[in-house]
């Protein structure tokens, strides 16, 4: 538990390595995941932009002391190193993080909100997927709203809290709602129950700001 | 067991990619780092880089129209597979003029969100993008089919005619303009009577039997809405563009280019016999077959079958079908 004040105590490094630890745990639960509803490549392009994202932070120590550096990163990483569709989507929301946290020369909950919206706003332009589509938008969406309305001076860490809070409970409705893009809208009724993959990753990404996830059972029910 | 040509898994499309560049050495150059085809001379009066791409298997498409009057960049994807981002933004960097970059995107799911990451990343390094989203397939008009029409034979048509239009000087809006209306105003239709030979097993990708008709298939072996029984070619034309007209509505009068395209183990005997047949029924409906092309331009690869694609063209769109072109697959 922290007690400081100030955003700078918020570290957007230890935030991608948390992260880049939680897509290792989660590898073979999101595989599984993926299998039934998808192609089944979800967890490994998920860890594989992690370990490229760690290869880039390891790198450049000095970009500790920049907190746009570990976001920008990750989104290299994610949307160079990374097949699949889903993996370079997170790099897209990665970099909108990048830019609003550079913009604002801190991860401050504005700034957050902000790069949450205009990665939102990108993924859906791309995909063309509206909420309700049981794709990442379903969690993303209550995530970036969950930090919008959260007052500007709550510190990163606790808006990044209600924001994972927010991202479950969207990852949670993509398992009743049946798809209308991507691979499991082939499946029809059949991929009913199963929550979708790339969502569960967005909730993995908001909860890393406090801890890693190891086991993404415990967060789906 | 395999039945290409190939030294083992995954080698075909990268040893054929070094081939093809050595053979059109003096068109293009090929970035391996990168992924795509760049090419070497294109007119100093373009303002806006051509870009298209998606998955291998289609050849000649899109490496074939890189080169003057048509493409700036190819960027091939494995066979059947979209491009990764990566390769559409870098090959976007290379073909960017001072008025950015037009991607010509065949409405596959892969593809459009691999282009439009690479757009993405375009807008965010301040290159202006735009695209043109070619859906032409008949087949997948419908209503049911949230991913809309496939993008197949029109492609051709579109890249050579807004290659003409970008050497003309045009702006990247008017440029996407015109392919979008290029876009509405041409439908293609295929029909196979065998399937392609699937890479990964060396077997046919579905199965047919000797008296049926894959009506309406994709080019990636996608099976058809329905399999119709075999017979004469005449009234399997006749079919096949009584279906285009009606979904174009060309005015009496009104002019066409027509692609007759083999999807790759057709003869040109048999594409001509399909030609013979077109025209014919354009000439009994006075509408004017003004120009043709008549060969393999985008192939689903070894398929046994044909698409006919139909582009309603006004005296603008003919003018810059006719330009120049200088390319591996096309040149006049």
């Amino acid at each position: 538990m922290t007690t400081t004040t100030s955003p700078d105590a918020f570290s957007t490094d230890a935030w991608m390595r948390r992260f880049v630890q939680s897509a290792q745990a989660a590898k073979g639960g999101l595989t599984s995941l993926d299998q039934e509803v998808g192609d089944g490549d979800f967890g490994i392009n998920l860890s594989t932009g992690a370990a490229s994202t760690l290869r880039r932070l390891d790198a450049d120590p000095a970009s500790r002391d920049d907190p746009a550096a570990p976001l920008h990163a990750a989104a290299t990483a994610f949307l160079d190193d990374v097949g699949g569709t889903s993996g370079p989507l997170f790099g897209l929301l990665f970099q909108a993080l990048a830019v609003a946290v550079a913009d604002a020369g801190a991860a401050t909950t504005p700034a957050l909100a902000a790069g949450a919206g205009e990665g939102l706003a990108a993924i859906r332009r791309v995909g063309d997927a509206a909420p309700g589509d049981k794709t990442l938008v379903d969690a993303l969406g209550p995530a970036a709203e969950a930090l919008l309305t959260a007052p500007a001076d709550t510190l990163p860490g606790e808006s990044l809290e209600r924001a994972a809070d927010a991202a479950w409970a969207g990852v949670r409705e993509t398992a009743r709602l049946r798809a209308r893009m991507g691979r499991s809208s082939y499946l029809g009724s059949r991929a009913e129950g199963v929550p979708d993959p790339g969502a569960v990753g967005i909730g993995m990404l908001f909860t890393s700001a406090r801890a890693v996830v190891e086991d993404i059972s415990t967060l789906l029910d | 067991m395999a039945s290409y040509f190939e030294n083992g898994e995954g080698s075909l499309v990268p040893d054929a990619l070094r081939g093809f560049a050595r053979a059109h050495a003096s068109l293009l150059t090929l970035d391996s780092g990168h992924g795509f085809l760049l090419a070497r001379d294109t007119a100093p009066a373009r303002r806006v880089g051509l870009l298209s791409g998606g998955g291998s298997g289609h050849e000649p498409l899109h490496a074939g129209y890189v080169g003057r009057g048509m493409l700036d960049v190819a960027c091939p994807g494995l066979v059947f597979a979209s491009p990764h981002n990566r390769q559409v933004y870098e090959g976007s960097l290379a073909a960017a003029r001072s008025q950015g970059v037009l991607h010509i995107v065949k409405n596959y799911t892969g593809d459009r969100i691999n282009f439009g990451i690479a757009a993405e990343r375009l807008a965010h390094h301040g290159v202006p993008c735009a695209r043109v989203l070619v859906d032409d397939d008949l087949a997948t008009d419908s209503g049911d089919i949230a991913a809309g029409r496939r993008g197949t034979g029109g492609t051709v048509l579109i890249e050579k005619t807004l290659g003409a239009a970008a050497d003309t000087g045009l702006g990247l809006q008017e440029l996407q303009e015109l392919g979008t209306r290029l876009a509405a105003s041409c439908r293609t239709l295929a029909v196979a009577s065998a399937a392609h030979t699937a890479p990964t097993t060396g077997r046919p990708a579905f199965p047919l039997d000797p008296e049926e008709l894959e009506y309406g298939v994709g080019i990636h072996g996608e099976r058809a809405p329905r399999t119709i029984p075999r017979g004469p070619l005449g009234p399997l034309v006749e079919r096949m563009v009584l279906a285009l007209l009606e979904a174009l509505g060309p005015a009496r009068g009104a002019s066409v280019i027509a692609l007759v395209n083999g999807l790759g183990a057709v003869t040109p005997l048999e594409l001509y016999a399909v030609h013979a047949e077109l025209g014919d029924l354009l000439d009994a409906r006075g509408i004017e077959l003004a120009r043709s092309l008549v060969g393999e331009y985008i192939t689903s690869l070894d398929m046994r079958g044909f698409s006919i694609t139909l582009l309603t063209a006004d005296t603008q769109v003919l003018r810059l079908f006719d330009a120049p072109v200088r390319t591996a697959a096309l040149h006049w």
